[in-house]
């Protein structure tokens, strides 16, 4: 007895031994390690020089990293897609292949999972492209992976991919923040929206989901807008760039990077001349804006254009939702704006403003930035399904004047209401006209009106 | 040549191991076995009557020392960083993935093992007289155990942890009045954070560890005097309890013990000075007869108890790596989201009533483990003497285990009765 129990305890030592050493070396052996192998014969092959090619050949194996404090990421990715940034692997086969077109992009400074997706940490390919569980951000397909540039070029046009642009174009006309809040600003009857890019949902079901929503997730009071097959991949590039990770000042787009020329076009875009002008140039109903830069701090006007209610208490100019180098932009642009410049810009409108106009024009953008094109139209027409509401659609606001005085209107738009039921007994129509009187000033509202009349069709065969 | 001989005999000082002497020596000489008797009784030693689960709850014990110490060095206790850490310790550190696995798996075998060890003492009836007092510093070390166990779990700082301590720390505010208090106390807020996270780290590198250390010490301490490791049930052949003798002293009924004045000119060992009987059970000579050293009887079956821990718990580690889930999302809540397994019954018991469940319940149990050698008043430690704590405890062993096992594998999204059999995908809708 006494004796095999040694005996056990030896054969136990020596197993415990061999499984060290088997542990050790499945460390030693991952599959990184024969890429690098691979990866070195096949720059060795062109190599003439005999003493080179051995080097080549012997450099030590070892985890390239790419930490980019910046956006808060490792990315290893480079342990075993050597060739990224060596043009002579053109034509290599993956993983080793040149990655071209990057431009300035290069990976030792963006990394690649900032565009591509997948886990930079990992060092085994699987992990690495993400797909295993418990990794909710797997490689973007090529089709989608354009999308990613949105997260950096936050502002205006994005070069080369004209579906980002267009996607945010679709966002701010269509009057998805009707409904939707996007970095604070919205209405909270759909999700927000600031980082819907970070629920890492598959494009594929955000595509769907745009040209059904209801069919997609049941039950959801979305609307179903119509969208063409290339709007709904548009307005999805847009969705997955929305990731609310701070990139950085160094990753900001180019574009954005603060200056008076990129401020001059964000003057143009937003449409600030509709209530401000400079040196008397432009529209009364915002204050003069020459020399505004040298009445208040930088920080004083970017807080301004955070919050106009904030900094002047009743104050009606809303809020825009500009990143912090948009604002820097515009307030670097009012700094050298001239009263000439600014003739400039309304020279390129179609005919001056009136006052009348301006009240109309600020009403409209008001109509389409908080939502209500979202449910009654561009152009006023309604129709949006609502079933079991009188009509089974949300109405036209062509012919409010028939029935309606001004008056009742803007209580309307101030206090919200229920549509009439169809079948009193049925469940409630799934779309409702919210209460704004908390979200829009009066003047807002005063605004929406003047431009709801203005688009009033008289019946004049009615009389 | 003489210096060498010199040095190592001035390491060890025992006379060679082939005499009884040295043998004896061998354990009271030295530091670290002395906790061992010099002579251990044959039968106690048998492995079907303790299985050594003490032994291996130890061992395993030691595996998460070394092994978590190594693992302090790669992690830092705070949300940015310590899932990125875990991440670094799968993809980069050398034999990474095997060390977490040594650590996760040996945590998990330690509560199993003292549960069993726990489970090994009752019903050979080994918390009874004498040795009253070491069972309640064994419940205390199962406390700690699940501690332990318990503030480990947050710190990959994943999903898995994330939303498991919320649940454990949800389950205790159902204390009344306290409650509230003590969760807040536990977590520096009122979720699950930053703050949370450099708490359980403390806790788990350093207060609980050394609080483990404090009571096993007690707990060694305790089986020595108390007479050793019991007796198997086999062994046991007086149905009277283990009976206090004293070799050589006059029987109870005879003449007091006469106390001689001390002799200034002798000098006294402390057996000499101090009177009365000693408490712990002792050696008759029938017993004498059945003892052995404990060099190399004990120590060899305690080296083989080690290797099996250690050889067990590397395959396991080897082929099996401890999980990691999505980095810890507080706005996220899995469906259903579970406390760690050993807390899976009270889990299972707070889904019914979170009064009767979360307080009553767990306190009652503690409590009652507590007071285990002090309610039963049996002396003996034969099975059929004591049919009744038998049933009582196994009734309450599987109700425990079945609530585990049902909070475990059948609840499904919603906490609904789900056969783990039936593949239920949430909706993450």
């Amino acid at each position: 007895m006494e004796r095999r129990l040694q005996q056990l305890f030896f054969g136990l030592s020596i197993l415990a031994l061999v499984l060290i050493v088997a542990a050790a070396y499945q460390a030693n052996t991952p599959t990184w390690k024969n890429y690098q192998r691979n990866f070195h014969q096949l720059e060795a092959q062109g190599e003439p020089n005999e003493v080179t090619k051995a080097a080549v050949l012997a450099t030590p194996p070892e985890i390239h990293q790419v930490m980019l404090t910046g956006l808060q990421r490792v990315d290893r990715c480079t342990t075993c897609h050597l060739g990224v940034e060596d043009p002579t692997m053109k034509n290599a086969p993956e993983p080793f292949r040149f990655h071209a077109g990057l431009g300035s992009h290069v990976p030792s400074k963006f990394g690649c999972t900032i565009c591509h997706g997948g886990q930079g940490l990992a060092t085994d390919k699987d992990g690495a492209h993400g797909k295993v569980d418990f990794w909710p951000n797997p490689l973007l397909s090529k089709d989608y992976v354009r999308a990613s540039c949105g997260r950096c070029h936050k502002e205006g046009e994005v070069p080369g991919v004209p579906e980002l642009t267009e996607g945010r174009h679709l966002f701010e006309t269509q009057g998805c923040r009707g409904c939707h809040k996007l970095n604070g600003v919205g209405g909270s009857i759909g999700p927000d929206l600031t980082a819907e890019g970070a629920n890492h949902r598959a494009p594929e079901w955000l595509e769907r989901h745009f040209l059904a929503p209801n069919v997609i997730s049941a039950g959801s009071a979305m609307p179903n807008f119509h969208f063409t097959k290339e709007q709904a991949r548009e307005l999805t590039y847009y969705m997955l760039s929305l990731t609310s990770e701070d990139m950085g000042t160094y990753y900001s787009s180019v574009r954005s990077i603060p200056g008076p020329a990129f401020g001059r076009q964000l003057f143009i875009e937003k449409n600030c001349i509709t209530c401000h002008n400079v040196g008397g140039v432009g529209l009364k109903s915002g204050p003069d804006l020459q020399g505004v830069t040298k009445k208040h701090s930088t920080e004083w006007l970017d807080e301004q254009l955070v919050n106009p209610e904030l900094v002047y208490p009743g104050s009606s100019m809303p809020e825009y939702d500009l990143e912090p180098n948009a604002r820097k932009a515009l307030v670097a642009y009012l700094e050298v704006a001239t009263p000439e410049d600014v003739q400039l810009i309304l020279s390129n409108k179609t005919r001056a403003l009136t006052p009348q106009d301006v009240a109309i024009e600020a009403g409209k953008q008001n109509f389409s930035r908080f939502g209500c094109v979202g449910c009654h139209g561009t152009e006023l027409q309604g129709g949006v399904a609502n079933p079991n509401a009188q009509g089974g659609e949300v109405p036209s606001l062509l012919h409010l004047s028939d029935d309606y005085t001004k008056d009742e209107v803007l209580a309307v738009i101030r206090n919200g209401r229920v549509p009439p039921l169809d079948n009193p007994n049925g469940p409630p129509p799934p779309l409702y006209m919210p209460s704004w009187k908390h979200v829009l000033s009066d003047e807002d509202i005063n605004r929406i009106g003047d431009y709801l009349w203005s688009k009033q069709q008289v019946k004049k065969d009615s009389w | 040549m003489n210096l060498f001989r010199e040095i190592w005999q001035s390491i060890v000082r025992r006379d060679p191991l082939s005499t009884d002497k040295g043998k004896s020596e061998l354990v009271f000489l030295n530091v670290w076995l002395h906790i061992h008797p010099a002579k251990v009784k044959k039968e106690n030693m048998k492995f079907r009557h303790s299985f050594y689960l003490g032994f291996i709850t130890f061992f395993l014990f030691l595996i998460l020392v070394t092994t978590g110490i190594v693992l302090m060095v790669y992690y830092r206790p705070y949300p940015s960083a310590a899932y990125q850490d875990m991440k670094d310790l799968e993809f980069v550190v050398f034999m990474g993935p095997f060390l977490r696995g040594m650590h996760r798996w040996a945590a998990h075998g330690m509560v199993v093992c003292v549960f069993l060890h726990m489970c090994r003492v009752f019903y050979t009836g080994s918390y009874k007289k004498p040795r009253q007092f070491n069972w309640v510093v064994g419940v205390f070390l199962f406390l700690l155990t699940l501690g332990l166990s318990f503030t480990g779990y947050l710190l990959p700082w994943d999903q898995l942890a994330y939303w498991a301590i919320t649940v454990g720390s949800n389950i205790g505010s159902y204390a009344p009045l306290v409650g509230g208090q003590l969760r807040e106390w536990l977590l520096g807020g009122h979720s699950v954070g930053e703050a949370a996270l450099i708490r359980f780290y403390v806790l788990h590198v350093a207060v609980l560890p050394a609080a483990m250390i404090l009571f096993t010490i007690v707990h060694f301490w305790r089986v020595r005097k108390d007479g050793g490791l019991s007796r198997p049930i086999w062994k046991l052949q007086d149905p009277k309890p283990a009976q206090l003798v004293t070799i050589g002293a006059p029987a109870a009924a005879a003449a007091p013990l006469q106390t001689v004045p001390a002799s200034s000119t002798k000098t006294y060992g402390l057996m000499e000075v101090v009177t009365g009987k000693p408490i712990f059970e002792t050696v008759t000579p029938e017993e004498e007869e059945d003892t052995v050293f404990s060099y190399p009887y004990a120590f060899v079956r305690e080296a083989v108890a080690l290797m099996i821990t250690v050889t067990g718990i590397m395959m396991m580690s080897l082929f099996f790596h401890a999980p990691l889930e999505e980095l810890a999302n507080p706005a996220k809540t899995p469906n259903p989201a579970k406390a760690p397994w050993y807390f899976l019954g009270l889990q299972e018991l707070v889904s019914h009533s979170a009064m009767l469940g979360g307080v009553v319940a767990p306190a009652l149990m503690v409590l009652a483990l507590l007071a285990i050698p002090y309610i039963d008043r049996n002396p003996s430690r034969r099975p059929n003497d004591r049919k009744w704590a038998i049933w009582l405890f196994t009734f309450f062993v599987v109700v425990n285990l079945v609530l585990i096992v049902v909070g475990t594998f059948f609840r499904g999204p919603g906490w609904a009765l789900v056969p783990p059999w039936v593949h239920v995908t949430a909706g993450a809708e």
